[in-house]
């Protein structure tokens, strides 16, 4: 493996006097899975939102194919980046929310064309592509259904879609299935299983431990904005060092 | 037969016109029958009754003097009052919404000085009766009875008299534009804090720019919210324009007064002004109701049956079983 896809280092975030992230490192390798674990609070889903500058970082800064996220580097100092700087750089990161963030006045298809028609792709083409990428996402036909006429699961696969049409190097996911009815978690688990095998690198904020064993490469367990425990699943979830990683496996399981 | 086929076959003759007049015929299923509303009935008597005895009361009171209003109601000085009317609210709606869209922005961006200028702004604006602004910009002459560019507290470039910068007809246009600016900027303020928060980060996520993330994905989405507070306002604003009558702007009730100050025939000339007024505001409600429809569409399951099939499904007109599927 050669150098990591994504690499986060001394990553620090505060919200007000609450410190949410302090000091994390992680590297992500090009083409991986990592599961990112932790009890509600722990950092999960800010770190995920300072890998595309949701959210600025305080300290420490997010690299991505290279390229220092939202920063670039002037000296011994990283400036901040103009919006549209920004902007480029998010289009070519996906992100899939907890509750999927359709554009709930837009079709599922013309909620999939929205990104590639700002980066300038002719409506035809953006229009065939977003069929295509809906029947991969076993929702064939399904073009003209507004958001409200979908379900839970069927709403975040659209959202999966819509994150393939930008053909992302790597995607995030934050807790794609917390927001869905138990019977609805299957379909979506295998369309981001799927992915996996495409060679898309993919950082899921998860709690289905066992959706983590079988297709994460690494594992890594967040507790009060520290990184506890990282590896690959057998010997993270298994072999858990820490007390507090045991106990938190031990609930959710 | 099946108890499928069984049950079809009975709601079958359920539906058949005499099912109302006859006994139920005995089914394995009950029929639901929705609540009846005598309430309702009463109710349509008694505003019957009402709207007879207004409608008498407007044709036999020669008091209103109807020949009167037909005379006046397109005579070439109120068809002159009424368009000034109507592109006074024109230019002012266009204008006011334009800045107000700017004050909203402003009071929503990050930058401290530029949501303390709107809120500024807004607070003024809000808290003077539009009358007195209009007042203040026709009289500004005595305030400011010359104005002039150049550097703050240093040399002047070029000077002009404001009593040669503002007409009673451009006074108007200021004052009024101001006046529903701040106004359209909160119902545009509140429309867009109305947009949920992950439809930004989702639109972000995409790359979109922050332009683009307002045009496709917020605006829209604010619409819903801000057409049917924008249609009151511009309602109100309509009406308001009655107030530049006051100095002397010949508007649609500007020139009725001059009318009724010189015949004294002020109920019927009043009355030609009440029948504009209600026509455009009819106008201006069946408008807002399209704009409402286009922008509702992603969130309407299936398709409005119409204002009079709801009022009659209200009265329980269409009996039974329909009922039930109109209203729900």
């Amino acid at each position: 493996m050669t150098r990591p896809l994504v690499r986060i280092r001394n990553l620090h975030k505060q919200f007000g006097s609450h410190t949410v992230l302090d000091g994390v490192d992680l590297d992500l390798a090009e083409g991986s899975v990592t599961a990112i674990l932790g009890p509600s609070g722990s950092g999960k889903s800010t770190l995920l939102r300072c890998i595309n500058h949701l959210e600025r970082p305080d300290r420490g800064y997010v690299e991505v194919g290279g390229e220092i996220i939202g920063f670039r580097p002037d000296g011994n100092r990283l400036r901040e980046r103009s919006p549209r700087e920004i902007a480029a750089q998010r289009a070519r990161i996906g992100m899939v929310f907890q509750h999927f963030n359709l554009f709930a006045h837009r079709t599922a298809a013309e909620n999939i064309v929205e990104g590639p028609l700002a980066q300038g792709v002719p409506v035809r083409t953006a229009r065939a592509r977003a069929s295509e990428l809906l029947a991969r996402v076993g929702l064939a036909g399904r073009d003209d259904a507004y958001p409200s006429q979908l379900s839970g699961g069927q709403q975040q696969r659209v959202a999966i879609a819509r994150a393939l049409a930008m053909d992302p190097a790597l995607i995030l996911f934050d807790e794609p299935t917390s927001a869905l009815d138990p019977e609805l978690v299957g379909e979506v688990l295998s369309v981001i299983k799927d992915l996996a095998a495409t060679g898309i690198t993919l950082a899921i904020v998860t709690h289905e431990i066992g959706f983590a064993r079988e297709v994460a490469d690494q594992v890594v367990f967040l507790e009060d904005g520290h990184i506890i425990e990282s590896g690959d699943p057998a010997t993270v979830l298994q072999h858990t060092q820490s007390e507090r990683a045991r106990a938190f496996l031990a609930a959710v399981l | 037969m099946s108890p499928v086929a069984a049950s079809l076959a009975s709601a079958k003759t359920a539906e058949s016109p005499d099912a109302t007049t006859t006994r139920p015929i005995p089914s394995p299923e009950p029929r639901l029958v929705a609540r009846r509303r005598p309430g309702r009935w009463a109710g349509v008597v008694a505003g019957l009754v009402l709207a007879a005895m207004v409608v008498n009361t407007l044709l036999t009171n020669p008091n209103f003097q109807w020949s009167i209003v037909g005379d006046y109601f397109l005579s070439d000085a109120i068809l002159r009052g009424l368009v000034l009317t109507i592109w006074l609210t024109a230019a002012v709606l266009v204008s006011g919404y334009l800045l107000g869209v700017a004050v909203a922005a402003m009071r929503l961006s990050d930058n401290p000085v530029l949501s303390t200028v709107s809120f500024g702004f807004v607070w003024l604006v809000r808290s003077v009766p539009p009358l007195v602004q209009l007042l203040f910009w026709y009289e500004i002459a005595s305030l400011y009875p010359r104005l002039s560019l150049g550097i703050p507290f240093g040399p002047e470039f070029v000077s002009f008299q404001t009593a040669h910068l503002f007409s009673a007809v451009a006074a108007a246009y200021v004052a009024l534009s101001v006046d529903v600016a701040a106004f359209a900027a909160e119902i545009v303020r509140g429309g867009i804090l109305a947009v949920p928060r992950g439809q930004v980060e989702a639109a972000e996520s995409l790359g979109l720019s922050r332009f683009r993330v307002f045009r496709r994905v917020i605006l829209p989405q604010a619409m819903p919210s801000i057409i049917p507070a924008s249609g009151n306002l511009l309602i109100g604003m309509l009406k308001a324009t009655s107030l530049v009558s006051v100095i002397a702007v010949q508007d649609l009730l500007g020139t009725t007064e001059l009318i009724y100050n010189d015949n004294f025939k002020i109920i019927p000339l009043l009355l030609v002004a009440t029948l504009w007024y209600l026509l455009l505001t009819t106008l201006l409600s069946i408008g807002q109701h399209f704009l409402e429809r286009h922008f509702g569409r992603s969130t309407r399951v299936g398709t409005s049956s119409g204002w009079w099939r709801t009022w009659g499904a209200g009265l329980r007109i269409f009996p039974g079983r329909r009922d039930l599927e109109v209203t729900r």
